[in-house]
């Protein structure tokens, strides 16, 4: 460190640093001969960088992920360092509801057991459940679709190389990529839309 | 300037009001990043803070200083800027004619103060009435004329501003919520800029406008012009007050 011409009276250096002076509240105090002049303030300065990088990541990350709870905060975070699990108990209703056609009530379970929606799987499973609520033998219901798109979109950027694959033999589509198809067949307007032997598809 | 306010406490404050100066609460949380226009307004702040000797660069950027200090420095002023984008993103109102016609009323008001204010003080000073005036134009009287529970007179009143404007005046109103955390946010900025360091010349006008001379220097230059003016008012016959209006405006000055 370059070593500036100082006023021991005023205690500041000529490009306006304090300098401690001996005996002044700023200096800091030798303990037990280990603690050095320069070593404080280059600690101070190092803590404050890390502190500093923290929060300026931190709020890079918030800006980024949109969270809009605190659950959705929280749930993030534990899921970054991969400490984030579903409530395996809401889960097994929600898949009770679903498997009745309940789907308010699963959808309600599956947001007890996932509140930060971070787990792809449970995100499938509440695309799905607006599928199959919102198909009808005439005519989809388009606004639970979008839903169902959100929904499914999440679960794909969320699943590990965006490749999210369900191995539940009662669901006729089994991965995200058929599901997101379905739905967005669903709500685009096409010519095959007034074809009458639509009635007579079934759902998957 | 101590190493923890360098280093902790100028850092962390304007990096809070990063994070609040975009935060919406609505039906939902919304975190809005800062426009283009936010940043332009930024620069110009740094060039204003700067320029009055609210803010000394090189009390943190300098070659006296060991490497980690500057470092130290580049990081308050990274998170300055920040933070003045952030304000400027906080106080606008994010969409239509209004957003535009809040971003020349910050653009004209900063040249303006660039242009004529000097002075720590004086800058500080103007920055607060500027922001606290946005503050109550954006999350009072907006707000108030926008609320979903507004009465009759005032939906009417939005209506024919919307119809008259075709349509360019829109306004998403926000929660109480988002007013307090602006508050907060503006005190927390307000207050960041106060411990920045400042320069130590107190002031930035002309030399001989910043140190008052003499009295006694005053006294004989008095005595000199007054004498002379009642010598010349003595050979023309004319009463001296237009000299002594000379006196009078040096004195001032």
């Amino acid at each position: 460190m370059v070593v500036e011409p100082t006023s021991v009276a005023s205690g500041f250096s000529r490009s306006g640093a304090r300098i401690p002076v001996a005996g002044s509240r700023s200096a800091p105090r030798a303990r037990n001969g280990t603690h050095t002049a320069q070593s404080s303030p280059v600690v101070v300065r190092v803590a404050g960088l890390a502190v500093t990088l923290l929060y300026g990541a931190l709020v890079v990350w918030l800006y980024a992920a949109q969270p809009q709870t605190v659950a959705q905060v929280t749930g993030g975070l534990t899921s970054s360092v991969g400490a984030y699990r579903v409530d395996p108990q809401a889960t097994e209703d929600a898949l009770a509801f679903f498997r009745r056609d309940a789907f308010p009530e699963s959808r309600a379970a599956f947001e007890r057991a996932d509140p930060a929606h971070q787990d792809a799987r449970t995100q499938f499973y509440v695309a799905y459940s607006y599928y199959r609520q919102g198909w009808g033998r005439v005519y989809n219901d388009d606004t639970l679709f979008r839903k169902g798109l959100e929904a499914v979109d999440l679960a794909i950027s969320l699943a590990p190389g965006h490749r999210l694959v369900v191995d539940d033999a009662m669901l006729g589509m089994q991965t995200a990529d058929e599901l997101r198809a379905e739905l967005e067949r669903g709500v685009t307007r096409e010519a095959s839309d007034f074809n009458p032997f639509k009635v007579f598809r079934p759902r998957k | 300037m101590t190493a923890v306010r360098e280093a902790f406490v100028l850092p962390v404050m304007f990096l809070t009001v990063v994070l609040l100066g975009g935060v919406r609460i609505g039906q939902t949380i919304r975190l809005m990043p800062p426009p283009l226009i936010a940043l332009v307004l930024a620069m110009l702040l740094l060039g204003i803070l700067v320029r009055s000797g609210a803010l000394a660069p090189d009390r943190l950027m300098s070659p006296e200083r060991s490497a980690l200090e500057n470092l130290s420095g580049v990081m308050v002023l990274g998170t300055l800027f920040g933070a003045s984008a952030q304000i400027f993103n906080l106080l606008t109102p994010e969409y239509g004619l209004l957003h535009v016609a809040f971003g020349v009323f910050f653009f004209v008001q900063l040249a303006t103060t660039l242009a004529g204010v000097t002075g720590r003080q004086n800058v500080l000073r103007s920055l607060l009435v500027l922001f606290g005036s946005a503050f109550v134009l954006r999350f009072i009287v907006l707000e108030a004329l926008y609320a979903p529970d507004s009465g009759l007179v005032k939906r009417v009143l939005t209506a024919v501003l919307q119809g008259a404007s075709l349509g360019t005046i829109e306004y998403q109103p926000n929660a109480p919520a988002t007013g307090y955390a602006a508050f907060a946010t503006i005190a927390i900025f307000m207050t960041g800029l106060v411990l920045l360091p400042s320069s130590s010349r107190r002031s930035h006008h002309h030399p001989a406008l910043r140190e008052a001379p003499p009295r006694g220097e005053l006294l004989l230059l008095a005595i000199a012009l007054t004498g002379s003016a009642f010598t010349q008012a003595a050979t023309t016959g004319e009463a001296p007050t237009q000299s002594a209006a000379v006196v009078h405006t040096d004195r001032a000055v």
